[in-house]
Order: structure tokens, then sequence, then C-alpha cells
């Protein structure tokens, strides 16, 4: 009987996830071949085969030292960051939108991106030359700006014991314009700076290292974990915190640790690439559309694609006006929302979150 | 098996206002309590405390002689079921996703659902009449249909407590009595204590046994619906004039809420009107009069007749005779004595028989001496006459010049309007 009842969602959602891991795969392989030079396939996988430290390829006389140091030193490093941002803004996005029952919330719903970028503008404006840890100040005053920002949103939001996520939601969009506005302010006052604070905030992956990709993808893959085990909580959680509470779940506790988890996630992402906009609100709700609302499915498959998605228009970023690159935050918006667009137009029953049947 | 709640001085307070003021009651393991009271009365937030959705902020609930606030929250969801009234279902979970929710609490981190939890959870479906719409999306379904998912999915949860907040609130009158038959099945079948916040009163009677009626955020009334159900009781908690009766045919306990009738009405000072008889039949008759300001008087009725009620009800002239008996001279003396008193007659469409026939001599009498006499439903009365004798009696009382209405929805317009009185109003 259970198979009976199962057999029709329990196809689509194998074969969609299988779809989204080869989407994954081209969109890597995609990366790594086009850009302002463009390396063959095949000797992109003699160069990574070459690379491997166990392996001494046959075809390694061919290969081009200038090549290799492109894809390995450039593409390669570029490609896996794009992956961890792309899908942790995703991630963050897909959790805020299920914690604040709001299809319209997106990883900068609780006003992180602006802390960020108010802490960015600081430290290009000061010119400050503190490093830790091999990261420079921007990143770091950024990651501290947004880390900040959601404590604070944290604090103002909550009454006694209990954090409502409505409350939350405004006290978010208060503190975002007002930092927003401090942001505006200093970005009036910029002078020859200007042009480095705008592109900031367009948001870029350029200048991607091994060394971000180190701390990055680690990071991202712990917030991904965390998120992950409370996906049968956020199920209840669309139901209404009461319900959820009803069914067992520990509301607050459930809160507070995705809130702290995607905020975390948010952080590192805006730190390292600045505010990219529109994946972390198109993707889940793309893969809401296909497979339902359902947060165990909902949560790696937003990962998948939010990383897929941005390879795929940071590569389209470098190539549009080659040598020159686009701010990619340019390029999402651009492609994601005739896309979101289309699929609304397409699927006219669109249920979720009030849509109306 | 069900377990027993005891609250004990329960308080809450909303900023200073006293939600909550000293709640305290006691339910045995498998009772089936329906929760009354006026809105504002604490209903829902007594059972959203015991649901540990708020936090009281005085006094203590015992579950099972265990200290609520010692439970975790899944413990709680195991041994305790909510039915909301209205659940937003704004996603496209399907209704088994939704009912599946309820093994939550049974469930480990990432463990998969087993053969056990499907076979649960279809039995809740089955119980509930949505086994058909597993499959649909919860967003696509009636509030009915809703309902009855929602109900599934506090089945799934096997609670030994369930709880319902107001859950007919926005149902038609075919699921209300439904969704209540479940929760009645439930706790009669696996011993379930069952607490409902309830409003309509008439509907609860049919399917709860025990009652609470609260006011002001305190116990105002528990036990029986007899001893609960009390027009005294209706008006503290709700603040209006009400009336109790059995229902006609289920025997149970009813409220009306009686229509204008309180004690800042002016009295009727329209002409006298006198009404033969009693039983279901005359109610509307004396209904409509009293409503058109008329005052009345009625008889002979038997003692435990609705027109005797309403006559005690209004404090109005009544003849009452012992059930089962025939008029005696006495009585015959009185009745008219009140019928010439009066300043008309009127023949509700009451049920003929050897027993009453005798009272219209008396009719016959002031009809020959010029009182307007009215006779409603003049063509059905031999379909209610049990002597044989009755068509006889009324067509020659409307050949000594009564009026014969088909229905009595033309009294008013009649009354007074052609000889007799004439427009005294």
């Amino acid at each position: 009987m259970r198979n009976e009842i199962k057999s029709r969602s329990g196809l689509i959602k194998p074969l969609f996830m299988t779809g989204l891991f080869m989407l994954l795969f081209f969109s890597i392989i995609a990366a790594m071949v086009w850009g302002a030079v463009d390396i063959g396939w095949r000797s992109v996988f003699a160069i990574l085969l070459d690379a491997l430290p166990f392996y001494d390829s046959p075809a390694s006389e061919d290969i081009v030292p200038v090549y290799s140091d492109i894809l390995l030193k450039i593409r390669v490093p570029r490609v896996l960051l794009a992956a961890a941002v792309g899908s942790s803004l995703a991630v963050a996005g897909a959790v805020f939108q299920g914690l604040f029952r709001n299809p319209m919330a997106d990883p900068y719903v609780i006003g992180i991106s602006s802390g960020a970028a108010l802490g960015a503008v600081f430290a290009m404006l000061g010119g400050f030359s503190l490093t830790l840890g091999g990261f420079g100040a921007v990143p770091l005053f950024a990651f501290g700006g947004g880390v900040a920002t959601m404590m604070l949103v944290y604090t103002m939001a909550r009454v006694g014991r209990a954090v409502p996520v409505m409350t939350l939601l405004l006290a978010g969009i208060a503190v975002s314009a007002f930092l927003s506005a401090i942001v505006s302010l200093l970005t009036y006052f910029a002078g020859e700076k200007l042009h480095m604070v705008v592109f900031w905030m367009m948001g870029g992956l350029g200048g991607a290292t091994w060394h971000q990709v180190q701390v990055m993808v680690p990071y991202a893959l712990a917030g991904y974990i965390c998120v992950s085990f409370f996906s049968r909580e956020l199920n209840a959680m669309l139901l209404g915190e009461e319900t959820a509470s009803n069914l067992g779940v520990n509301t607050e506790r459930v809160k507070k640790i995705l809130l702290v988890g995607a905020s975390l996630l948010v952080a590192a992402a805006v730190s390292t690439s600045g505010i990219i906009g529109f994946v972390g609100l198109v993707v889940p709700h793309f893969i809401r559309l296909v497979a339902g609302p359902d947060h165990r499915f909902l949560i790696p498959a937003s990962a998948l694609l939010g990383g897929t998605l941005l390879i795929a228009t940071d590569t389209l970023a470098r190539i549009i006006i080659a040598p020159s690159e686009l701010p990619v935050g340019i390029i999402t918006a651009l492609i994601g929302a005739p896309m979101f667009i289309y699929l609304l137009k397409k699927r006219k029953k669109l249920r979720y979150f009030g849509g109306g049947g | 098996m069900g377990l027993s709640i005891d609250v004990h001085g329960l308080k809450l307070t909303y900023d200073t206002f006293p939600v909550l003021d000293g709640a305290e009651f006691k339910i045995e393991k498998g009772d089936l309590v329906a929760l009354l009271g006026a809105n504002g009365a604490g209903k829902s937030t007594l059972l959203r405390c015991i649901s540990r959705i708020l936090q009281p902020t005085g006094g203590k609930i015992i579950l099972d002689g265990r200290d609520l606030d010692k439970l975790n929250s899944r413990e709680t969801a195991r041994l305790m079921a909510v039915v909301p009234q209205e659940t937003t279902a704004d996603f496209d979970f399907t209704v088994e996703d939704i009912v599946m929710m309820g093994r939550f609490p049974y469930l480990r981190r990432f463990q998969k659902e087993s053969r056990e939890d499907y076979h649960i959870v279809k039995r809740a479906m089955e119980m509930t009449g949505v086994l058909h719409l597993a499959e649909r999306s919860i967003a696509t379904l009636s509030g009915g249909e809703k309902q009855r998912v929602i109900m599934a999915r506090a089945i799934s949860q096997q609670p030994e407590v369930l709880l319902l907040d107001e859950p007919t609130a926005n149902l038609d009158i075919g699921y209300q009595s439904m969704l209540l038959e479940l929760a009645a099945r439930l706790n009669r079948e696996q011993g379930v204590t069952v607490i409902a916040a309830i409003h309509d009163i008439n509907l609860a009677v049919h399917h709860f046994s025990r009652f609470i009626m609260l006011s002001d955020g305190r116990v105002l009334a528990a036990g029986r619906p007899e001893e609960v159900i009390t027009p005294e009781n209706i008006h503290k908690s709700y603040g209006v004039p009400a009336s109790t009766y059995r229902h006609p045919l289920h025997g149970v306990l009813q409220i009306s809420v009686a229509r204008g009738r309180d004690s800042e009405r002016e009295p009727n000072r329209g002409p006298l009107v006198h009404v033969i008889g009693g039983g279901e039949e005359a109610l509307p008759v004396l209904e409509l009069l009293d409503q058109q300001g008329y005052r009345l008087s009625i008889g002979p009725v038997s003692a435990q007749d609705s027109g005797c009620r309403f006559a005690h009800f209004h404090n109005l002239p009544v003849i009452i005779v012992p059930p089962f008996t025939s008029l005696d001279e006495q009585h015959r003396e009185k009745h008219l004595e009140m019928l010439r008193s009066s300043d008309a007659v009127v023949v509700p469409p009451i049920a003929f028989g050897e027993g009453n026939l005798p009272i219209f001599d008396e009719v016959e009498t002031v009809l020959r001496e010029g009182k307007p006499t009215y006779i409603i439903d003049f063509e059905g009365v031999n379909d209610r006459d049990y002597s044989g004798k009755a068509g006889e009696l009324m067509q020659r009382l409307v050949d000594e010049g009564a009026i014969a209405l088909e229905i009595l929805e033309e009294l008013p317009s009649l009354l007074f309007k052609n000889g007799g009185l004439g427009d005294e109003r």
C-alpha cells in the first residue's frame, strides 16, 4: 500500500536530484573550459588529472603551462567558491522562507547584507591594512558587520524567552533600512573609492583564492549539515509555530539554531563575494515548484541548484565582455528574474505560500 | 488509556488583564469534556496553557500525577494532540505528508518512517474518511476536508489526551457533528481523554457527557449538563437571557436565547388575545402575537405543555389542567371568564380529540356574543382530527362568523380588521 501511495512522487524526486547533480557537473566543466582564454575540455581533464599527486598523465607533455596556471590557480578555486557561495545563499534563502513562512524572504531579509555592506564600506574607506588568518580588512569587517547585525535584530525582536517571527522580520527590515542609509551616506563621501564600493556591493567572485576556498567550503558544509539536521522541524514550522509546537517541536530552540546557522552562511558568503542577489530568493522557489515544500528534499536540492546557478552566471560574467568582467550580481538578476517569471506564468496553480489553488 | 488532568489555580495575565484568574478543575481519565463560556472567558487560553503554547503566570497543571512543566516537547506531543480552530495550509504538502507529521514526536532525527508509521497514518486517514484524498495537496481542500485531515494528524499522534479548540467553528452542520462524533469515538474506543472548547452548546450536548463552564477566567460550573447548562449560568457567562428545554426527539438539554424578552423591554400594551390550547403548534402563534405587541392569555393547557412553559416564561395568564384528565366544571368556568375578558380568540392548528373538543362549547358561546374568532389552517382541520367531529364543529364556527385562515402569517393583517374591535392599537 505504501508503495502504491508513494509511487508517483517517489519517482520524480530521485530523477530530479540526478538531473541537478548532472547540471552541477556540466556547469563546473563549462566554467573551467570557457573564459577569457578557452581551454579545450581535453586539456582541462589532462591538467586536472595531472594535478592529482598519485597520477601521472600520459598527455602531460601536451599541457600548456599557462593554461595549467590559469586553470589551477584561478578558475578551479573560483568555481569551487562560486559553488560554496551559491549553495550557501540558496540554502539560507530556503531556511528563511520556511522560518518566516514568507515567499519574499531571502538571505538578506534580516539585514545581514546591510550590516556586511556597512562593515565592508567602512573598511574600504578607512583603508585598514588589518589582516587576520589570511583575510584582508574588507571581508573581516563585512563578516563582523553581518554577524553583529543579526545579533542586534535578534535582541531587538526578543520578548522574554521567545522570538516572534513577525517581529524579527520587521526588526530586520527596520535595521536594514537604517544601515543602508548609513552605507549610502558613506558612499556619498567615498570620493575616488566610490568605484570600489559600488563594485563590491554588486557582488562578484573575482580574485577568488584557494585560501578562500579552504575556509568557505568547510564552513558552507558545516552550515548545510546544521540546517539539514532540522529539515523535518522546518516542515512542521511551515504549518505555524503553534502547530509545530503541538507536534513536539521545540520551536524556540529550533528557531534560534536555524537563524544563527543560516545567518552565518550568509555572512560568510557576503564577506567573500559581496552582495549577490536573487540566487537565494529564486532557487528555493524553483525547487518547490517542481518537487513541493518538503525541506528534506528542498535543502539539498537548493544547495545543488544554487551552486550550479552561481557557477553558470559567474562564467557568463567572465565571458560576456571578456577580457573584462561584469559583476555577477547583475547577471544573476538579469537571468534569474525572467526565468522565475516564466515559471510563475507557466505553472499557474502556484499554491505554496498562499498563492491560492 | 487516557490521562487525568488536574488544573490548580491557573492564572494567566496579558499585560495587566487577567485572562485566567485561578481556574481550578479536575478531569478524570477518559472523560469527554466540553469547555463552554463566552468569548474571552478563557477557553482558548486555558487549552493553550494545557498544550504548553502559553506559560501560565500562576498555578499548576498536573498530567496524570506529573507536573506538565517537567515534560519535554516531544514527550508532551506523544501524550497530547491538538486540533485548532483553523489551520493555515498554504503549502503544497499532500494530505499524507500532513498526517505523517503526527508521527514527528516518535521519529528520531534522520530516521525514515517505518511500515508501522505508514500503517498508523493510513488507519488515521481511514478513520476520518480522508484516505481517498491522500495524494491531494492540502491547499486544495475544503474547510471540512482540511479539518478532518488535521483530525487524522492528531489521531496519528496516538495521544492520550485530545484537545480541540473550537474545531467546528468554520464547518457546516454536517461536518460539525461528524468531527465531534469522531472525537467521541476516540474517547469511547480508545479511552482518550477529550477536552473541547465549543461555542455551540446545543451541538455539544449531543456528543459530550461532562461540561465545564468558564466565566471571567474562572470555572463557573462543572459536571453533568443539568448542573452546568442552566439559564442562570448562561446568563452569568454569556450575559444573555436564555431558556432551557429538552430536545423533542433526543431528550438532551437544549438552550435557546430568548429574543428580546429581557427586563428592559416594555410590557406589551396591545389588545388581549386569547390562544386556545397549547402544544408545539401553538408556539409560533404565541411568539408572533407577542412580537406584535398583543397581550396574551393561554389555555387550557396541561402542566408540562410548551404553551404552559411559554406562559410561565412570559408571565402570562394561563389555565392549567392536570395531564391526562378532561376539563372539569371549575376549569370550564374559568376558561369562559378568560375568553370573555379577551378582545379576540385564536385557534391555532392544534390536534383535536375527545379531550379538548368540549373547550369549543365556550368558544362558540363567546363567538355568538360577538367575540372576533380566528381559526388558523382551517383547511387542515381534518388531518389533525382524532375525534371525527372537529371538521363539522369548525365549519359551524365559521358559519357563525369565525374567520378562517390558511396560514399563520395572514393573522396580523386580519386581526381586528373586519368587525369587532377595529384598529384599537
